[in-house]
């Protein structure tokens, strides 16, 4: 189906704009790449390529004048950078969106069009959240935004830290406390334009060194009465964390399938480390336990992004539903990829330590990969956001939900432009991807293989909601023991599982062979039963071949390892 | 077709139903899930109390919510205890959301 209002650009033109990755004398690089991470630098060139492609105006509403629409485009998109340096991806960067996403959220129509103009003119806005005494715990947010007596300002007194991009954005959307109870009704986004305001009113140049994604401007900064105007509140005073819990939905929807890029680049550097090396008379590939490693590593990959995409794609399609979907996907998929990061380095062996050379961009991609889980909403935030929900879930929903609508999965399925404002806050209950994991009614029958793994996953949900109904309300926040977060880690697995079975079902008549293959399905099913605790065995060496030898051409080719397998720059 | 976040739980306002469900009978099941949430005993919450201030945190506030929906069978915002913070105020939202339909 074509798009009848289609977006021009797209990831396949800014991969080429990128030029190839392994090419030296590329400005755009690895080894340049490599060079700014050890100067603590966003990449030069990077930062001027994403400007001359107009990267911004990814982030904007096309009813600004920009290319946002559908938000698994940002999420390829943000992948595509992410793949070649995620440094510049959330540098440049990302924040533009976190910021942006409270903006169309919430935003007066005048408000909007100021920070569209400012992100399609090239500048760069700040998303104000952290204050380090409190984390992730934005409840607790101390810095005030007080009104004038007269009504015609408001005064802003405080502190921000761990804010990329604070030192030089033009504006901010700031959450600060508008009223002193601890309720939820106490804070407001305010619209800070940052290069009106005096020096003696704000202090921001600092910075904040990290060990991954080094060359990000993470800073902070000192408001000491800075006077805005009264219509700088976004949204009504007191609803931010109402915009919050919506816009944030958009946000965890994407980094998760950005990371995908980042172990993309991860597991093509090893693939090409076990081709290349001779170990033993053999290459380390030819090496079993080796040969699973990267398989292993391939079908979580692949698992992550149908995860990531399901995730995206049901902002769309299900958006009373991604409160908790989107959570699970900003839990499960860093996870995942994280922990194939280090099974990969283990491989890599020395090589992993090296900081320049063939494979030096391993190291710096291990570094960074966790730093993008916490850089926004952190896994136990993420668990936190989910663990209430479940036992209503449960009742509701689990093993009596009627399947979810195939454009859920369906790769080529048109999909309207988000709706920020369609966001529901909670699912009341409602959860139709785990359905996918007990009807098969709307889809094809699964392989015999993939269907005996299914079966025990079933069984698994079964018993989740069982312990779940049972669950004392103590057990539902964030001081919850360690039984409750466990829950929330195996539903989480569960509906990572889900949406492979969905993907696979509902694209039996796309385009790609490989999709259509049982192989990976059966794969990528044992991955998350093992992780559940399931003796599933090794895969059948058939099936593992038929994984390696995919593996293998995509590599060679400049595939790749996504579900989209998409086409990296040319040599 | 409905799906399940269509579908109002109604099994608690059959049971109640809409002209049994009085203002006595609403502040009454809201102090016995508030004080299950918080673990202690009913007549220890004044209905003039700010939850937050006595405990119910924002997941509370959310999981009492959805008891709410399928107690009552009505639809409430998530914001609801955000917006109406002591039992007094609940049950007065309550009350006249029952009597709306």
């Amino acid at each position: 189906m074509t798009d009848p209002n289609p977006v021009p650009g797209g990831p396949d033109v800014l991969e080429r704009a990128l030029g190839d990755a392994h090419d030296p004398d590329n400005p755009l690089g690895y080894e340049a790449v490599l060079a700014a991470d050890e100067r603590a630098e966003i990449l030069p060139a990077g930062e001027a390529a994403l400007d001359a492609y107009g990267f911004n105006a990814e982030y904007v509403p096309r009813r600004l004048g920009g290319r946002l629409g559908r938000i698994d485009r940002l999420m390829r998109m943000m992948r595509t950078v992410s793949r070649r340096d995620p440094t510049l991806a959330l540098g440049h960067g990302f924040t533009n969106y976190i910021s942006g996403s409270a903006m169309w959220t919430a935003g007066s129509d005048v408000q909007q069009k100021r920070m569209a103009d400012i992100l399609l003119s090239g500048g760069k806005t700040a998303a104000g959240y952290n204050e380090l005494p409190h984390g992730n715990d934005f409840t607790r947010t101390d810095l005030t935004a007080t009104p004038s007596a007269d009504g015609s300002h408001y005064r802003i007194n405080g502190r921000k830290q761990i804010v990329n991009n604070l030192g030089r954005a033009d504006a901010v959307v700031l959450l600060a406390r508008t009223g002193a109870g601890p309720g939820n009704r106490s804070h407001s986004h305010l619209w800070v334009d940052l290069t009106q305001a005096p020096a003696d009113r704000l202090r921001r140049d600092y910075r904040f060194p990290t060990v991954g994604l080094r060359g990000c401007l993470i800073g902070g900064a000192d408001f000491t009465d800075l006077e805005v105007p009264a219509d700088a509140p976004v949204g009504p005073v007191g609803s931010a964390m109402e915009t919050v819990l919506r816009a944030f939905q958009t946000t965890r929807a994407v980094l998760p399938g950005m990371m995908v890029g980042t172990a993309d680049t991860q597991l093509r550097t090893v693939t090409r480390f076990a081709l290349d090396r001779a170990l033993y008379g053999r290459s380390v590939a030819d090496l079993p336990h080796a040969r699973a490693t990267l398989v292993g590593a391939f079908l979580d990959l692949l698992a992550g992004d149908c995860m990531a995409t399901v995730a995206c794609r049901a902002l769309h399609v299900l958006p009373g539903q991604t409160s908790v979907i989107t959570a699970v996907n900003k839990y499960v998929v860093p996870k995942v990829l994280h922990r194939s990061s280090q099974t990969l380095g283990t491989l890599l062996g020395a090589n992993s330590y090296w900081r320049d050379g063939r494979y030096g961009i391993f190291q710096k991609f291990y570094r960074d990969l966790p730093a993008i889980t916490f850089a926004h909403a952190n896994a136990a935030v993420c668990q936190a956001t989910t663990l209430p929900q479940l036992p209503r879930l449960a009742a509701t929903s689990w093993g009596t939900a009627e399947a979810p609508p195939a454009a859920l999965f369906d790769l080529s399925a048109p999909l309207d432009d988000i709706d920020y404002q369609a966001l529901e806050l909670t699912s009341r209950g409602a959860d139709q991807l785990t359905a996918l994991l007990h009807d098969h009614a709307g889809g094809p029958a699964l392989p015999p293989a993939a269907a005996r793994i299914a079966a025990l996953l079933r069984a698994d949900l079964d018993d989740l909601g069982g312990r779940c109904r049972r669950l004392p309300p103590s057990e539902h926040s964030v001081v919850a023991g360690r039984s409750g977060f466990a829950l929330a880690e195996r539903y989480a697995q569960l509906s990572m599982a889900a949406a492979c079975i969905g993907v696979w079902q509902h694209n039996q008549n796309g385009v790609d062979p490989f999709l259509r293959d049982d192989a990976w399905l059966t794969g990528a099913l044992a991955r998350v039963a093992a992780r559940l605790g399931h003796d599933v065995g090794a895969l059948p060496d058939v099936v593992e071949q038929r994984l390696f030898a995919e593996l293998t051409a995509r590599e060679e080719d400049r595939a790749g390892f996504d579900l989209d397998r998409s086409r990296l720059a040319p040599a | 077709m409905a799906t399940p976040a269509a579908t109002p739980e109604t099994t608690g306002a059959e049971t109640t139903g809409v002209e049994t469900t009085g203002v006595e009978t609403i502040r009454t099941w809201l102090t016995e899930r508030v004080a299950y949430f918080l673990d202690v005993r009913p007549q220890d919450i004044a209905a003039d109390d700010l939850l937050v201030e006595i405990g119910l945190d924002s997941v509370y506030a959310l999981t009492l919510c959805g008891d709410v929906e399928d107690e009552f069978g009505i639809l409430v915002e998530a914001t609801l205890a955000w917006d109406h913070p002591t039992i007094d105020a609940l049950t007065a939202h309550i009350h006249s959301e029952l009597a709306a339909r």
